[in-house]
């Protein structure tokens, strides 16, 4: 157990006990995380934000009953972001909404600003398809590659096995190689 | 990422997701305002203060119930006697 675990499981029981300076710490750990998964999954930064700040207030409102039972805090808290997504996902397919092609893109880290402001046409096609998957599918993706995480994590977020995960991720892929032949789509000039 | 057999047809596709699923920079005051917001009173907290609004319109309510009730009781009692006295 590492000293950042050890930190975390303290301040875990301050924040079950009602201590708002806690969570606020929990919140300075994840916000970002969360923030990039609900981004990825809905392709708009306003509702990002909105859908953000509603999964901690909502973690905060039911932190009380989190126990850790073999799934980790981080892990309850991408379940609370996906609840949440697939009900604004829902409400979305109500109503006429602006299409998320149009709604803007938001730079990613590392790369060179400039080149952040345009995202090149193969990745706005990939995340096109993306956004078509089954949203087990895209969760998988967006842990893997954005929070780079392992296939243990993952599972342990989405509730299957590590052997299960690497299943659908290999379903996944093969999936996304087909769609992108029958489009026919070039990803080799980038 | 994948088993070694899928390896080398995975690559390129691999390398794509990764050039595309990349984290993104959030929005300048966006921590700090998603945090503000959360301050502000939960749903539950919310219910908590209107759960005891309905405690103090119940309260309330029995009270004044009873007084008309009492008054009730010592008009019809004030009537009857009155009566009697009339008799």
């Amino acid at each position: 157990m590492t000293e950042l675990d050890y930190n975390e499981e303290e301040i875990l029981a301050r924040a079950s006990k009602g201590d708002r300076d806690a969570f606020g710490i929990l919140y300075g750990h994840y916000v970002e995380r969360i923030f990039n998964y609900v981004y990825y999954r809905t392709g708009n930064p306003h509702d990002a934000e909105d859908l953000t700040a509603r999964v901690f207030q909502r973690a905060m409102n039911h932190i009380k009953n989190y126990t850790d039972r073999g799934v980790p805090f981080s892990a309850w808290l991408y379940r609370i972001a996906h609840n949440l997504v697939a009900n604004w996902h829902r409400d979305r397919s109500r109503k006429q909404e602006i299409p998320l092609d149009d709604l803007p893109v938001l730079p990613t880290k590392g790369d060179h600003p400039e080149r952040n402001l345009v995202r090149s046409q193969e990745q706005d096609s990939l995340l096109r398809m993306i956004r078509k998957l089954p949203p087990e599918r895209q969760n998988l993706l967006i842990l893997k590659f954005v929070e780079n995480m392992s296939n243990a994590e993952i599972g342990k977020i989405m509730g299957r096995s590590e052997g299960a995960v690497k299943s659908l991720y290999h379903r996944t892929l093969l999936a996304l190689r087909d769609q992108l032949e029958d489009q026919n789509l070039n990803l080799e000039g980038e | 990422m994948t088993d070694q057999i899928y390896e080398d047809d995975f690559d390129e596709i691999e390398a794509h997701l990764a050039g595309t699923l990349k984290r993104v920079t959030a929005p300048s005051g966006l921590f700090q305002r998603l945090y503000d917001r959360i301050q502000i009173p939960s749903r539950s907290e919310i219910r908590l203060r209107l759960k005891d609004w309905n405690r103090l319109v119940f309260v309330f309510g029995g009270v004044i119930s009873g007084m008309l009730l009492l008054i009730t009781i010592a008009r019809a009692l004030y009537y009857m006697i009155g009566r009697k006295g009339v008799l």
